[in-house]
C-alpha cells in the first residue's frame, strides 16, 4: 500500500516551511519513528519522523524548496498483504495484529495523512486520522483482510459487530453480515438506505474548502460581527470611469469601479484608524497598522480566495486597476502564491457583478472590517429637490464590534461614500 | 566568499549531553554572527565584506531564524528539554519566553511583552529573539537578549531580514531593536543570569513533574 505523508503543521500555525535536508533516500527502508526530513519554518527547525514502517518510494521537493502545510512530502510503500495472499493470511489468523494497527489496507489503495495534522513530538509520528478525525477515533477494530473484504463488498465495516478478540471484526463477521444483508435487501428499510445512498454524491473536502471553513468559523467565534448598509449614488464616478476606460484599455488595463472603491477605502482607513487595526487579546494591545493592504475576495471555481493589494495607499488608481487584473487572473489560473495572501489589513468583497444588493460578509479575522459591494443599478433618486435617474451602489459593511463603535462605523462608511460620490476628491487627497 | 563554520559555541555541549533537561546562560567572549539552519547564501543576510574586514566569525546553528549577532554585550539563553506531545512548538516559545519575562519583571523591567513568533519586546522594540530546533524527543531553545550592544552594530553586520514579524512594520534594525541599557536598565551579568536561571529552573521542574 502506498502511504502519502503530508507536511504537517509543526505546531506554529504557519502555512509553509522549507526543506532543509532530506535524511532518507528513495528506496530506503524506514521504521516508524525514523527521521525523514529536516524542515524549517520561520523560527523552528524540526526533524520529522516517519509515521509508518516501509520503503520510501518518492520524495516530494528538493532541499531549499518551500512547501505548504498539507502538501505531499514523502510516499512510503507499506508492506502489506493483498488479494488471495490476504485470504491466506487471515486464515493463519495469528500474525494479523501488527499490520492491523498500522491501519493498512490492500495494495493499490492510497492512504493520505490528513493535511491539517499536527506533528507529534512522538517518534511514532502522528496519524491524521487519530488526531483530527473524530470518526476515525471511533474506528472499529478489524483485521486488514476483513476491512478489504468489507470494502470490496460495499459494506460499511462500522455496521458490523465484531466477534473476534477485543471485538475485532473478522472475515466471518463480514461474510455473516453480507448474508443477513442479502436477506434484508427486499425489505423497505434497506431500500430506503440504498435510495439515500444513490442520492448523495460524496466528495472529499478540498484543502481550500477546509481552509475557508476554518477561517469562517474562527472569525464567527472570535469577532463580534456588526453590519451596516447604505447606498451611494455614483453617476459622477461612472462618468469619470467611462471617460478614462478606453485609454486605460489601450494600455491593457481594465478600469473597473473596484479600483476606485479600493482607493476610497484606503483613504477612509487612513482617516479612521480603528478600521485598519487588530485586537491582540493575548497581550491586551490594540495594533493600529500604518500600512494599508487591501484583500480582495475573488470567486474562483475552486472556492473563495483573498489575495492582497499591498500598500494600496501609495498606488494610483491605474496601478490598483492593474493589480486587481493581475491578482484576478492569477486567482482564476490557480497561480496565487502564499505571499499574495499575506498581511491583509482590510477586505473588500465584490459580489454585485454576480448578483445581490446587500450581504452580511464575514470578517477576514483578525481584521477589523470587510466591505461588501452589491449590484449597481439605475434607480430613482432625488437631486436638487428633483427626481432623477441615479446610478446606485449598495454597500454592506461588517465590522468587529469589539474594536469599532457604531458611530465610528457610520463615519467610516460616510467617508467612503463621500469619495465615491465625488471621485475627484480621490485625486485631490 | 566568507567562511561559515558549524556551530560549536559554548552551549553546543548541552545539545549533545545525555541529560534530558539542561540549560546554559552565558555571555559570548567576542562578537559572532550566527546564521539560521536553512540560510544558504550568507551575503543575503550579512554584510559579509564588513564582517570579514572586522574578523567576525560566522557560524550556522542547528535552529531556525535568519541571522543574529552574539557579543559580550548580549546574554545567550540555551535550554534543552524533552518534548511533550501535547505541547505545540509555539507554546514552548511562550513558556520559556514568559519565564524570562517573569525574571525581567522581577528585576523591575516594564512594558515587556511577547511579540511576533518568538520575540520579547519592551514596548514596540525587540529585546530578545529566539529559535527552536526539534530533534526526535528533544527540543533545543536558543535566545539572544541584548543587554548593551549598540543597535548600530546590528545594522553594521546584518541586512534587513527577508521575513519580518508584523510588529516590525518595516523598521530598520536601529528603529526596531533596543537594549536593556538603552531602556535605562543596567544589571550585572550575575544579577541578570541568576534571576533568569531561577525562573527557567522552575519551568523545567514544572515540565518534568
Amino acid at each position: 500500500m502506498k502511504y502519502i505523508f503530508n507536511f504537517p503543521d509543526i505546531g506554529e500555525g504557519l502555512e509553509e516551511g522549507t526543506i532543509v535536508e532530506w535524511l532518507v533516500k528513495k528506496g530506503q527502508k524506514v521504521e516508524s519513528g525514523d527521521l525523514l526530513v529536516t524542515m524549517e519554518t520561520d523560527k523552528v527547525v524540526a526533524e520529522i519522523p516517519s509515521p509508518k514502517t516501509g520503503t520510501i518510494s518518492a520524495l516530494f521537493g528538493k532541499a531549499g524548496e518551500t512547501i505548504n502545510v498539507g502538501d505531499a512530502l514523502v510516499e512510503i510503500e507499506i508492506e502489506g498483504v493483498a488479494g488471495e495472499d490476504a485470504v491466506k493470511e487471515v486464515e493463519k489468523g495469528s500474525d494479523m495484529e501488527a499490520v492491523e494497527e498500522e491501519g493498512a489496507g490492500v495494495v493499490g489503495t492510497l492512504e493520505l495523512a490528513g493535511k491539517s495534522a499536527v506533528l507529534s513530538g512522538s517518534a511514532e509520528g502522528v496519524s491524521a486520522a487519530e488526531s483530527t478525525d473524530e470518526s476515525a477515533k471511533k474506528k472499529v477494530r478489524a483485521t486488514p483482510v476483513s476491512r478489504a473484504m468489507a470494502k470490496d463488498m460495499g459494506i460499511d465495516i462500522n455496521d458490523v459487530k465484531g466477534t473476534g478478540p477485543a471485538g475485532r471484526v473478522t472475515k466471518d463477521d463480514i461474510l455473516n453480515f453480507s448474508k443477513s444483508r442479502t436477506k434484508q435487501t427486499s425489505s423497505s428499510t434497506q431500500k430506503t438506505s440504498v435510495e439515500t445512498q444513490n442520492h448523495v454524491d460524496v466528495e472529499p473536502l478540498t484543502q481550500i474548502r477546509k481552509t475557508i471553513a476554518k477561517n469562517m468559523i474562527q472569525s464567527k467565534h472570535n469577532a463580534a460581527h456588526m453590519s451596516i448598509f447604505d447606498d451611494v449614488e455614483i453617476s459622477e464616478l461612472d462618468r469619470v470611469r467611462k471617460q478614462y476606460k478606453d485609454s486605460y484599455a489601450g494600455n491593457g488595463v481594465k478600469l473597473t469601479y473596484l479600483a476606485f472603491i479600493v482607493k476610497a477605502v484606503t483613504y477612509a482607513l487612513k482617516k479612521h484608524k480603528s478600521l485598519n487595526s487588530e485586537m491582540d487579546t493575548e497581550n491586551d494591545n490594540m495594533l493600529y497598522k500604518r500600512y494599508y493592504n487591501i484583500g480582495l475576495a475573488v470567486d474562483t471555481d475552486k472556492g473563495l480566495v483573498v489575495p492582497v493589494i499591498r500598500n494600496a495607499d501609495a498606488l494610483s488608481i491605474k496601478e490598483i486597476a492593474t493589480q486587481i487584473q493581475t491578482l484576478s487572473e492569477k486567482a482564476r489560473d490557480g497561480k496565487l502564491t502564499m505571499d499574495d495572501f499575506k498581511d491583509g489589513t482590510f477586505t473588500i468583497t465584490s459580489y454585485g457583478s454576480i448578483g445581490g444588493k446587500y450581504a452580511v460578509p464575514v470578517i477576514n479575522f483578525p481584521q477589523a472590517g470587510i466591505l461588501g459591494i452589491g449590484r449597481i443599478s439605475k434607480q430613482p433618486v432625488v437631486k436638487n429637490d428633483a427626481l432623477d435617474i441615479g446610478l446606485v451602489l449598495p454597500l454592506s459593511l461588517t465590522v468587529d464590534h469589539r474594536i469599532v463603535d457604531g458611530g465610528e462605523v457610520s463615519r467610516f462608511l460616510n467617508t467612503i461614500m463621500g469619495y465615491l460620490a465625488d471621485p475627484v476628491t480621490l485625486v485631490m487627497e | 566568499m566568507i567562511e561559515v563554520k558549524s556551530y560549536d559555541l559554548k552551549d553546543y555541549s548541552i545539545f549533545n549531553s545525555d541529560k534530558k533537561s539542561d540549560f546554559l546562560i552565558w555571555q559570548p567572549d567576542k562578537t559572532y554572527i550566527i546564521l539560521g539552519r536553512s540560510n544558504r547564501v550568507t551575503e543575503d543576510s550579512v554584510h559579509a565584506d564588513i564582517a570579514k574586514k572586522h574578523g567576525i566569525e560566522i557560524y550556522k546553528r542547528p535552529s531556525g531564524g535568519e541571522a543574529v549577532i552574539l557579543s559580550p554585550n548580549t546574554l545567550v539563553i540555551s535550554v534543552k528539554l524533552p518534548l511533550h506531545n501535547e505541547i505545540k512548538t509555539h507554546h514552548y516559545f511562550k513558556l520559556i519566553n514568559n519565564s524570562i519575562i517573569k525574571a525581567l519583571s522581577e528585576l523591575g523591567v516594564k512594558q515587556l511583552g511577547n511579540k511576533g513568533i518568538s520575540d520579547i519586546s519592551i514596548g514596540a522594540k525587540k529585546i530578545l529573539g529566539s529559535s527552536i530546533y526539534r530533534k526526535q524527543q528533544t527540543l533545543f531553545y536558543h535566545a539572544v537578549m541584548n543587554i548593551s550592544e549598540p543597535v548600530e552594530n546590528i545594522s553594521l553586520y546584518l541586512k534587513h531580514p527577508k521575513k519580518e514579524p508584523d510588529y516590525r512594520l518595516g523598521r530598520n534594525h536601529n528603529e526596531f531593536v533596543t537594549s536593556l541599557k538603552l531602556e535605562g536598565y543596567e544589571f550585572s551579568f550575575f544579577e541578570l543570569s541568576n534571576k533568569i536561571q531561577q525562573s527557567i529552573a522552575a519551568l523545567l521542574l514544572e515540565l518534568s513533574s
